[in-house]
């Protein structure tokens, strides 16, 4: 029963890591009909560059856990550039012409890019990241749990609840949501919908580098890290259906969590393939996701 | 105040008007009729910047606003109440409202008192009010058309236009649609109304234009289109 329960609580972890960054493509998806598929390089990128800034002001002699508040925003910023950059080169001119794949591949070319340019300057090994909290797991009742793992947890909520409440209180996120509905319809209104497009690339680039700072202290950092997640976050994207919160969470705590029971129980060279039957599964089931409203493309 | 000469547009290759002009001074109501696919519709897209026209001019209060992105258009002044109604179906019915309202509360245009206004647009449309927590994709056909007008008015604008404001909706509340057009005409809103009921828009209207194959084929006062024998016989039944 413990070993059930801490294989859950890990799953939960990492299942939330995978919400945050299904989340941004939900951003993307919803005002433009497009995905960045260098959301895990966006990770990997905000986690690097989060490195490096939580480093230096250590080196100011800053305590740990002042030094990881400190670098947050910047982070952020960093995540909203970011972002912005991919879709200026990569999404704009895919729209403008309508083009249906163009902007997949250049995503993922620019994903590719992101990660080479990693590479050279934070090279090839993986980099150990400090610990903002205590690195002493607790003992909840025998269940382990490291208190990075709840900030994880807390972390990834809080951000998708400020997103939602952005959304639903200010002009501007009711703009958002405008676009999203109607992209014709919120120009009428005076709403600039091709910065709103721009502006949902910055804030799911910002996502997935928080995912990333998030990460980092429980795992490793480098330029491979965000290959993985990435993937398995358009999986969670997919099963939640890209149309709904709720599915993304619980999506993200179904594979994360099945990926650890299949991983001690079965092998854990099959830890990856329960996850993606039930991709399968949805996709020949219920192709809107478990919680996505069915929408038929019209031709 | 809104001024198209020569307006060409179309989609891809296909064009669809090929020179329109079209005058509404300001205070008035101008209406624009015609059967189905004589470019009425494709005409006010293109004046609110949906599409973008390929010859001609467009001014608004003296500007000329061709070419510019739609959102450019609406800051400017110009409220399109599209084909469809086209209103916000996942926010609420107060929500879609502060939208028509946008770029007053983001800066683009001067604020006013947006609230006073949106208390003006559930005292001229009482059933909006009712249903004001209701989202919008909730609603009757009616009662989204009554939101579509509604909220291209939380603008307030300087031209208004309507597409085909009755479409769709049953016999009462095409009278009712009709009768808040009166109204807003009695108020000097500057309206450019589609209409496929002819004869009731020619019956509000100022002045009228008959569109034919993308071309205005007739125009003038109202009363002397309603007059017109060729008009008559296209446009507006026997019984008139």
């Amino acid at each position: 029963m413990q070993v059930l329960a801490q294989l859950i609580v890990s799953g939960v972890t990492v299942g939330m890591i995978y919400a945050v960054i299904a989340f941004g493509y939900q951003l993307t998806f919803a005002t433009s009909k497009t995905l960045n598929f260098g959301q895990g390089d966006a990770l990997m990128l905000g986690a690097l560059v989060g490195l490096t800034t939580i480093n230096f002001l250590i080196g100011l002699s800053l305590g740990t856990f002042a030094a990881y508040l400190l670098m947050l925003p910047i982070v952020f910023i960093f995540g909203l550039i970011q972002g912005s950059v991919v879709e200026f080169l990569g999404v704009r001119q895919a729209i403008k012409t309508k083009s249906e794949a163009g902007w997949i591949m250049a995503t993922i070319a620019l994903g590719i890019i992101f990660k080479n340019v990693a590479e050279n300057i934070w090279g090839r090994d993986a980099l150990r990241f400090p610990s903002p909290l205590p690195e002493a797991s607790l003992d909840v009742n025998g269940v382990r749990i490291q208190p990075m793992e709840i900030a994880i947890v807390l972390g990834a909520l809080g951000l998708m609840i400020a997103v939602e409440i952005f959304n639903r209180r200010s002009i501007y996120g009711k703009a958002v949501v405008a676009t999203a509905n109607d992209r014709d319809a919120a120009g009428l209104m005076g709403i600039d919908t091709r910065l709103v497009i721009t502006f949902s690339y910055a804030l799911s680039s910002m996502a997935a580098a928080f995912a990333g700072v998030l990460v980092a202290p429980v795992t490793l950092t480098g330029a491979t890290m965000g290959a993985a997640l990435g993937l398995k976050a358009f999986a969670v994207a997919i099963i939640g259906g890209l149309s709904s919160g709720i599915g993304l969470i619980v999506g993200g705590l179904i594979l994360g969590v099945t990926e650890n029971l299949t991983g001690y129980y079965i092998s854990s060279g099959y830890k990856d393939v329960p996850g993606l039957v039930l991709l399968l599964l949805v996709l020949s089931l219920k192709p809107a996701g478990l919680f996505g409203k069915t929408a038929i493309k019209k031709v | 105040m809104l001024q198209v000469e020569n307006l060409v547009a179309g989609y891809g290759k296909v064009q669809v008007l090929h020179g329109i002009s079209i005058a509404v001074p300001q205070g008035k109501l101008v209406t624009l009729i015609g059967s189905n696919g004589a470019g009425k519709t494709t005409t006010l897209r293109a004046v609110s910047g949906m599409i973008e026209p390929s010859a001609g001019t467009i001014r608004l209060g003296g500007d000329n606003i061709t070419g510019l992105p739609s959102h450019r258009i609406t800051q400017r002044g110009l409220a399109h109440s599209p084909e469809g109604r086209r209103v916000f179906p996942t926010q609420s019915v107060t929500d879609n409202l502060l939208l028509g309202a946008f770029p007053r509360l983001t800066g683009s245009r001067p604020k006013g008192d947006t609230g006073a206004d949106l208390e003006k647009m559930f005292e001229l449309f009482p059933r909006l009010k009712e249903r004001r927590e209701q989202l919008a994709g909730t609603l009757s056909g009616g009662e989204q058309q009554m939101l579509a007008m509604a909220r291209a008015l939380m603008l307030n604008p300087d031209v208004l236009l309507l597409d085909e404001p009755s479409m769709g909706l049953a016999p009462k509340l095409v009278e009712e649609v009709f009768s808040t057009i009166a109204r807003l005409k009695e108020r000097k809103t500057t309206m450019l109304l589609v209409e496929q009921f002819a004869a009731a828009a020619l019956e509000v209207a100022d002045f009228g234009y008959v569109m034919e194959n993308g071309r205005i084929s007739a125009s003038g006062p109202s009363a002397q289109l309603r007059n017109d024998p060729a008009v008559k016989a296209a446009y507006l039944g026997a019984a008139h």
